[in-house]
């Protein structure tokens, strides 16, 4: 007979899961009533009844390994029906986040982003490393006309932001692998790379938004949010590699082509996320589940594209005192954005790539697997 | 006889559209020649009331013959005064609503009714109600949270009540407890106890004596007029009280069966009962060694809803479990705390103490099965838990483990002692070897029960209440709950069903309600529960006695003792009218004033039967009228047609029915006789408990009668019926005359 699992409740995971929006976690009496209503449950598998005992337990690496927690997209489905009131979707949304603590690299930075008290601290960095340059630059005086490479030049952000997206991508580096290995221990069998693709595009296209029911209003704030900021990464690294090279100069004239794509884009971002924060506004219930986390990310995207059209708009009008200040809030947005990015909410994005890619792969909802190791 | 009889037709509810009221008439006043015979075309009305009035009082009429609807119908409006013979025929439920209109074969049915009725009122008595001095006091077994509940209830509604303990103090199980699972809105926080002020108040009501030590030496008599000796101490005491409670509450589950589940392999594992003791005497600590406990397991049905232990769910458990829980994390809430369970029965309102203690962050609970309580390295224990909802099996180190056994009625077995009894006395006897081992082997079996003795009554039947396969007195818990089989005599709280300690409070005050129903009805004479309010009881005619005893085995609530010959002495109190002791008296010297075997014979000679060739075949329906007559009631009142060639006589309870009635129908050409009773067995539903059972037992004998007769067995059929399918009920009658047609007509026709 195999090993049978020893099982010692971390109270200290409960506790956070319970004090960072999932308060519920307890009520959760196994009926799987969530596992009837949920579109991700099949054959048997019992997704998402059996995370919700898991994190009930305290079983951390149980609860965190498990794909199921990144294949939902939060329809709200199982919440609306629990008849404990647990509220399951919101639980795997907490759990997304403690996973995301708990894979992060340095797990200082992943402590830090989860926690409201330590907002300032993330802050601090960029207000000072920003607030340097603009010092050190202003010596000077400013003349007509303003343009923001006066006072932050490019010749610093450029390789300051290089820096910046390096570290980001290190910590999404040794996050992924920590999950990957977090999955194949728990027995998910999926290879990840030869179904990245056709992931890649069922996100874009948001077939899985499309079926949510109870929380259907997100759909389109998500998409826009999405494809919006697509279109940033997109003019943003070209332009940024287009400077580099000569190819390109800012600021770009309005009706250059870049320009235009960029401004859409930004719009459309700005669109999408005023639409997510106005649904979780709207009702009550939703904005008091609401986590720090969540609201951190999205704030600070909003944040940077509002900041970033109003920069351009105050550029046009040539107020100094004001566009610079507004620039200089922008760029610790970005800053933040970016550094903070594989310990936010940012990083769902490349968690649900990887946990969706492997679940395509073994051509089976991550569940199945799960469960045959179980069985084995 | 002096008797002046007189026959009422009712034209109303459209029996005088469906039949010839005058023909019907004509066979009163022709056949019968009745002195008085009229119809009304609303005979329960005030009108038709007075006519009848006026017959009493001024024409000497003493018998009436209410030919109208169902005698289940407008019983208070025919209710004339006491010591008037009253008969019902039911012309509107049975023959007018359910058969066609102006039609022979509607109308033979209303004729032979009406036949049989009058033939049944010629025989009848009037009625003499029972009239001894009736004690209204209660005596109540057990002075545990039933008992003393019971006994406070009877007491403020004005009762003397008896309470006995045989502990020496009161309380019972309750009184070892600090807390309680709430049982008051919001339902979540624990309750004090309450048993204490129940104590203090019970022993302080002037209309309460409490004897606690005391156990009751014997119990004698019957309902109104039981005497208890009790005896605590000195010398024996007698008390005369008129009905009993018995709340003898229940005893945990012997745990040491339970090793599967570590009892006895580990001091750390305790049942919740010492749990309770542990929780009240200080901090929790393992008791191997002392140290504190830091995890708490509880192991949920230990014992109950299992095959090999209890069968049943023990009903108390869950909240017991709960509560605990609620108390470990109420002094620590770091102390983690599991409970293991099959599923969490928490009914009703309960569900919000389960919520509640679910909802704490170190409670921890997992459907599963336990499958060993291991000693693990010297460091705690291990539980060993399979098919879990983690989807795997499991281990949980512990410091302490709880076993929630479940529960053990403090019920005697009747039965089981009768037998011993009688045992012991052939081991006395000595007569024969064979029979001397036989015996041996049987008290050696019985003998866990020697002294389990609690009323110690004494009953021909036995010393105690018989008892159910689980222990639990004998009752039909759905549709009579508290009655047992002994008259007089009300189970209340754990002793009755498992129960908690809310419901049991319940269980009290309906079993005093109970109680003090009995002293009321036997203060008048009536019968309690089924016929409540039935002034009749069986006569014996005992020169004819053989002494037989069969009587005074099949009455099922042991209203008849017998002296040293065997002849049966019968206690009337004891007595609920059912009539079984009539259908088993092979000397038919069993009667009532109002319901005999001669008058049923009587009905039956008063059918009449037609010729062979004139096609119309006849089948006798004995029903039960506590389920079967009703039903065809309601198929009546539905319209729904039937073949109207039955013709169904109402009996008390099927086994009231004497075999001598089917060989006197079948004798008198009747082609079929169609039997039916109340459903029998584990589930049984027959309103005199083993009713139906000893009936279709008596049957056996009647193959023998066929077979003598030379008539297919086919003729005979037994139906177990409930009322629920009343709907059914014209299609069995239907199929059962096409049966009966298939045969061919009954060769005795015109003998």
């Amino acid at each position: 007979m195999a090993e049978t699992l020893l099982v010692e409740p971390d109270s200290a995971f409960i506790n956070d899961v319970m004090a960072s929006g999932g308060a519920d976690l307890k009520k959760c009496f196994q009926c799987a009533t969530c596992t009837s209503v949920c579109d991700l449950s099949e054959d048997g598998l019992t997704f998402p009844r059996r995370v919700m005992i898991a994190a009930q337990w305290g079983l951390k690496d149980k609860a965190l390994a498990d794909p199921g927690i990144w294949l939902c997209h939060n329809c709200g489905d199982c919440t609306v029906n629990c008849p404990r009131g647990a509220k399951p979707s919101n639980i795997m949304g907490v759990l997304r986040k403690e996973a995301i603590k708990a894979f992060s690299f340095p797990k200082i930075a992943g402590t830090m982003v989860s926690e409201a008290k330590y907002l300032a601290v993330l802050f601090l960095l960029p207000i000072l490393i920003f607030g340097t340059i603009a010092a050190i630059e202003l010596r000077h005086p400013l003349v007509r006309p303003y343009i923001y490479a006066e006072v932050f030049p490019a010749s610093i952000l450029e390789p300051l932001f290089y820096a910046v997206s390096a570290l980001a991508v290190l910590g999404f580096a040794v996050g992924v692998t920590r999950f990957v290995r977090a999955m194949r221990a728990a027995g998910v069998e999926g290879r990840i790379l030869p179904a990245l693709a056709p992931t890649l595009v069922e996100i874009i296209t948001h077939r899985r938004f499309m079926k949510c029911t109870a929380n259907k209003d997100r759909y389109l704030g998500h998409l826009l949010t999405l494809c919006g900021f697509v279109g940033l990464a997109i003019t943003g690294t070209s332009v940024g590699i287009g400077t580099m090279l000569d190819l390109m100069h800012t600021p770009l004239p309005f009706l250059s082509g870049w320009k235009l794509f960029a401004n859409l884009s930004a719009g459309v971002v700005l669109v999408g996320t005023v639409l997510l924060i106005g649904d979780r506004m709207k009702s009550p219930e939703k904005w008091n589940d609401t986590t720090y986390f969540d609201g951190f990310f999205i704030v600070v995207l909003a944040g940077v594209v509002a900041t970033g059209i109003l920069s351009e708009l105050l550029r046009v009008a040539q107020s100094a005192g004001l566009m610079y200040s507004v620039y200089f809030i922008h760029l610790v947005l970005i800053f933040s954005l970016f550094l903070y990015a594989p310990y936010s909410k940012f990083a769902h994005f490349v968690y649900r790539t990887v946990a969706m890619a492997a679940a395509r792969d073994a051509q089976l909802k991550a569940g199945a697997v799960t469960t045959q190791s179980v069985n084995a | 006889m002096g008797k002046k009889l007189g026959v009422y037709i009712c034209g109303g509810c459209s029996i005088g559209e469906s039949l010839d009221v005058a023909r019907l008439m004509s066979v009163a006043q022709k056949e019968y020649q009745t002195p008085v015979c009229r119809t009304h075309p609303f005979l329960c009305g005030d009108e038709g009331l007075a006519i009848i009035r006026k017959d009493l009082a001024e024409n000497g009429v003493d018998s009436v013959v209410i030919a109208a609807c169902s005698p289940r119908m407008k019983s208070a409006a025919f209710n004339f005064n006491s010591g008037m013979i009253v008969e019902r025929v039911n012309l509107r439920e049975h023959v007018a609503w359910c058969h066609k209109e102006r039609d022979e074969d509607t109308q033979m049915l209303a004729e032979d009714y009406l036949r049989m009725g009058i033939s049944k009122a010629q025989k009848m008595e009037a009625l003499e109600p029972l009239a001894e001095g009736i004690s209204k006091a209660l005596l109540v077994v057990g002075g545990g949270i039933t008992g003393i509940t019971a006994a406070l209830e009877a007491a403020e509604a004005d009762y003397d009540v008896v309470l006995v303990e045989k502990e020496p103090r009161l309380g019972g199980s309750l009184a070892g407890l600090q807390k309680l699972a709430p049982t008051h809105s919001p339902y979540t926080e624990l309750e004090d106890n309450l048993v204490f002020a129940k104590i203090q108040e019970v022993s302080r009501h002037p209309k309460v004596k409490v004897f606690t030590s005391t156990r009751i030496v014997k119990t004698e008599g019957q309902p109104g007029i039981f005497d208890v000796t009790l005896q605590n101490g000195g010398a024996p005491f007698v008390q005369r009280v008129g009905a009993i409670v018995l709340a003898t509450g229940a005893k945990p589950y012997d745990a040491s069966k339970l090793a599967h589940l570590g009892y006895g392999a580990s001091p750390d594992v305790v049942t919740g009962e010492q749990f309770e003791a542990m929780a009240a005497a200080g901090p929790l600590t393992r008791p191997s060694d002392g140290k504190p406990a830091r995890s708490v397991l509880f192991v949920q049905c230990a014992g109950s809803r299992d095959p090999n232990h209890l069968p049943y769910c023990s009903a108390f458990c869950c909240m017991a479990t709960l509560k605990q829980v609620d108390l470990v994390h109420q002094r620590s809430p770091e102390t983690k705390t599991y409970i293991i369970y099959r599923d969490i029965i928490t009914t009703g309102q309960y569900e919000r103490y389960y919520a509640k203690v679910q909802n704490h962050p170190a409670t921890f609970l997992l459907k599963g099965e336990v499958t060993g309580v291991r000693n693990h390295n010297g460091s705690g224990l291990q539980v060993e838990v399979k098919d879990t909802l983690l989807g795997e099996a499991v281990r949980i180190p512990a410091d302490l483990v709880v076993l929630a056994t479940g529960l053990v009625p403090n019920a005697a077995d009747n039965d089981a002692l009768r037998i011993l009894r009688d045992a012991q006395a052939t081991v006395r006897k000595n007569e024969s070897a064979t029979q001397r081992a036989e015996a041996e082997k049987t008290v050696a079996k019985l003998q866990c029960h020697a002294g389990t003795e609690i009323l110690n009554l004494t009953y021909r039947q036995g010393s105690d209440l018989p008892v159910l396969q689980d222990g639990f007195p004998n009752s039909n818990f759905v549709c009579f709950p508290y009655e047992t089989l002994r008259t007089g005599i009300y189970a209340a709280g754990a002793v009755r069903a498992p129960m908690d300690y809310a419901r049991a409070q319940e269980d009290a005050a309906g079993a005093a309600m109970k109680a003090i129903q009995c002293v009321e009805m036997a203060t008048r004479g009536q019968a309690v529960h089924p016929r409540a309010g039935d002034l009749s009881y069986p006569s014996f005619f005992l020169q004819r006695c053989t002494q037989c005893k069969r009587c005074t085995e099949e009455c099922p609530f042991g209203s008849l003792d017998e002296d040293e010959k065997g002849t049966p002495k019968f206690n009337p109190y004891r007595c609920r009218r059912c009539g079984v002791c009539m259908g088993a008296c092979p000397e038919r010297i069993i009667s009532f004033k109002n319901y005999s075997v001669d008058m049923i014979a009587g009905m039956i000679k008063a059918i009449q039967v037609p010729e062979e060739d004139e096609g119309k075949p006849r089948a006798l329906l004995f029903m039960c009228e506590n389920d079967a007559y009703p039903a065809l009631d309601l198929a009546g009142m539905n319209h729904v047609t039937y073949d109207p060639n039955v013709r169904v006589i109402p009996l008390r309870c099927l086994g009231s029915l004497n075999i001598v009635w089917i060989a006197d129908a079948l004798s008198r050409g009747i082609d079929g006789v169609m039997l039916m009773g109340c459903k029998y067995g584990e589930d049984y539903q027959c309103h005199f408990a083993k009713g139906s059972e000893i009936a279709n037992r008596r049957l056996e004998n009647v193959k023998e009668t066929l077979q003598r007769l030379q008539l297919e067995p086919e003729r005979i059929e037994v139906w177990q019926f409930s009322i629920d399918e009343y709907g059914k009920l014209p299609q069995m009658i239907d199929k059962f005359m096409n049966r009966v047609r298939e045969l061919g007509p009954n060769p005795y026709k015109g003998f």
